[in-house]
């Protein structure tokens, strides 16, 4: 069997006198794309961090491409092969799209300018959008458009794994959809991937591998097939209010249903769901992500 | 009127140069380097050291005091500052406070403080007369290097990848680094810049003055905190806007009314002012405005 591009054992981490992750084990081989689901404040978004080495580790082992990188930077890692699109995209604001994709490849022009730039050009391609807005500065740019610029942010530096970290939060139904099916694409071109979401139905449709995460710790990891909505109702204890859309995204892997994220318990995904759900609140949430 | 404007430009532009450090720090980190004046200070010690002390050119001394101040600055940053990426920003300035107590010390110390000092300029010569007032060479060059400074540090910040990541770690420290841009040498580069500027700006402004002992740049650096707070303290242009602005302000002041201390008082009226009406900084509509025409 090939070693994995990416192994996590005992990872441990925290804040001050918290402790989040208390012994996170999970493993992503190459080609992967590795979904990390779980209840809010499960840990999902700090073990990012960790993985990014933006937050430091208490103990455990991160393995790399065959390296151990527990120890090394942030930037290091990128150098290792790791590209990110964090939480809340974090573009640069203040500066245009043409400058953050500039910067995306900051590592790689210092080696091979003629690579990076051919790069872009495909990030180009696959965003047409960024193209036309090459000169608008990135904090005027919708929040699809951003979304868009922060996975070519990563792509423009040639990873070989990226790290989405909630990619439809604060987005609306359809632009999570077209976001949905980029992805996808960029997954296919060869890109492992490892993915937080907290619309689970969404990420159940993207992810081969489903990583659940429970107080910090993986209590569940496997195909995403083999999932049964009885062990996901019972890990996320969210099954019965997603029925339609989570059967249909474990069974036929179709395009997703435009959902609204699931914050805890309150999900309002399918027509069961949207039921159950009082209309001052669906209109709260629909007042939410249409913001974007 | 014109006398009003020339002698504004002069002492202008030395605000401007510490304006200029205080917001390079500012962006890089969030904080205010209160040592910057001092370090302007330490730097003509040094600069002293060499050229009256050893009878060496005043090229070697300027080149010796900005190598020591940009060292300084950034062994600051490494030392001290990195290791409070957790801490309150307060708390940095603080520390920056620490370091201005110890120059100090050290000035008094090791090179007999007490003792009045007086720098050779850059270059000699009487100078010219515009509008009556007698500009020197050394206030001719100071024009040109703040001109040269502003061209070269827009030069860097836009057409270079390490000057944008210095922008883009004003803007998001933390994505910054997630596209491997090394964080730690961008905020010690700006660090030891933003030391250096201080001390190209009590290089040049000592001969117009006369004589120093230690403090001898910390009311630049107030006055340089005012144009920087003035120009919005994160913009480099409102820098040199805000720097201007308080060189006018207080020359035309001095004109105007005859009584002890009124410099400090215009200065402090123009701040206040500022902050009523544009909380945040004279350039912020410049801002919007390329944000609308983008």
């Amino acid at each position: 069997m090939t070693e994995p591009l990416l192994a996590v054992e005992g990872l441990r981490a925290g804040f001050g006198a918290t402790t989040v992750l208390h012994g996170v084990e999970f493993s992503v081989n190459e080609g992967e794309i590795a979904g990390i689901f779980g209840l809010n404040g499960a840990g999902k978004s700090v073990t990012m961090k960790v993985l990014a080495g933006v937050v430091p580790s208490r103990g455990g082992r991160i393995t790399f491409a065959g390296q151990d990188i527990t120890r090394l930077s942030a930037e290091k890692r990128v150098a290792a092969g790791m590209g990110h699109v964090p939480q809340g995209r974090q573009v640069f604001p203040d500066l245009t799209v043409a400058e953050n994709l500039r910067l995306g490849a900051y590592l790689l022009r210092r080696k091979d300018k003629a690579r990076a730039a051919s790069l872009l050009d495909g990030v180009f391609d696959r965003f047409p959008v960024l193209a036309e807005r090459r000169d608008q500065l990135a904090g005027t740019l919708s929040g699809g458009q951003q979304a868009s610029l922060a996975v070519g942010r990563a792509l423009v530096n040639e990873p070989r794994m990226i790290f989405v970290d909630e990619p439809s939060a604060g987005l609306a139904p359809l632009v999570v959809q077209e976001l949905f099916a980029t992805l996808k694409q960029v997954a296919t071109s060869g890109v492992t991937m490892v993915l937080v979401e907290q619309n689970v139905s969404f990420g159940l449709q993207l992810a081969d591998k489903a990583h659940i995460l429970q107080m910090g710790r993986i209590v569940y990891s496997g195909e995403v097939g083999a999932l049964d909505q009885q062990a996901l109702a019972g890990y996320l204890g969210i099954g019965r209010m997603l029925g339609g859309v989570t059967s249909s995204a474990l069974a036929g892997r179709r395009a997703p249903s435009p959902s609204p994220a699931i914050n805890g318990s309150a999900a309002a995904t399918s027509a069961e769901g949207e039921d159950r759900v009082p209309r001052s609140q669906r209109r709260r949430q629909a007042r939410a992500t249409s913001g974007s | 009127m014109g006398q009003v404007l020339v002698l504004g430009l002069v002492y202008g532009v030395i605000y401007s140069l510490f304006a200029v450090g205080i917001v390079l720090v500012y962006r890089g980190s969030g904080t205010i380097n209160f040592a910057q004046g001092e370090i302007g200070t330490f730097g003509l010690f040094v600069a002293w050291w060499f050229t009256t002390a050893h009878h060496l050119p005043w090229i070697i001394g300027a080149v010796a005091a900005l190598v020591m101040a940009a060292a300084l600055g950034a062994g600051f940053e490494w030392a001290i500052v990195s290791h409070m990426v957790e801490a309150n920003r307060v708390s940095v300035a603080v520390a920056t406070i620490g370091l201005l107590a110890f120059l100090v010390a050290f000035e008094v110390r090791f090179f007999e403080g007490g003792n009045i000092r007086k720098m050779v300029a850059p270059i000699r010569g009487t100078g010219w007369s515009v509008f009556g007032v007698v500009v020197s060479p050394t206030q001719i060059l100071s024009l040109l290097a703040a001109g040269a400074l502003a061209a070269g540090l827009a030069l860097l910040l836009k057409k270079t990848d390490f000057g944008l990541g210095v922008l883009a770690a004003a803007q998001d420290p933390v994505a910054v680094r997630l596209v491997g841009i090394p964080l730690a040498r961008v905020s010690a580069f700006v660090w030891g810049l933003g030391a250096a500027v201080s001390v190209l700006g009590a290089l040049f402004i000592e001969p117009t003055i006369g004589v120093f002992t230690p403090g001898f740049a910390s009311e630049m650096f107030i006055k340089g905190l005012a144009a920087a707070v003035v120009g919005g303290l994160t913009s480099l242009e409102g820098a040199f806007v805000g720097g201007l602005l308080i060189g006018f302000v207080e020359v035309g002041a001095n004109r105007v009314f005859d009584f002890p201390g009124v410099k400090m008082f215009s200065i402090l009226f123009v701040m206040l002012l500022v902050l009523l009406v544009k909380p945040d900084g004279l350039m912020e509509g410049f801002k919007f405005r390329r944000r609308a025409l983008a």
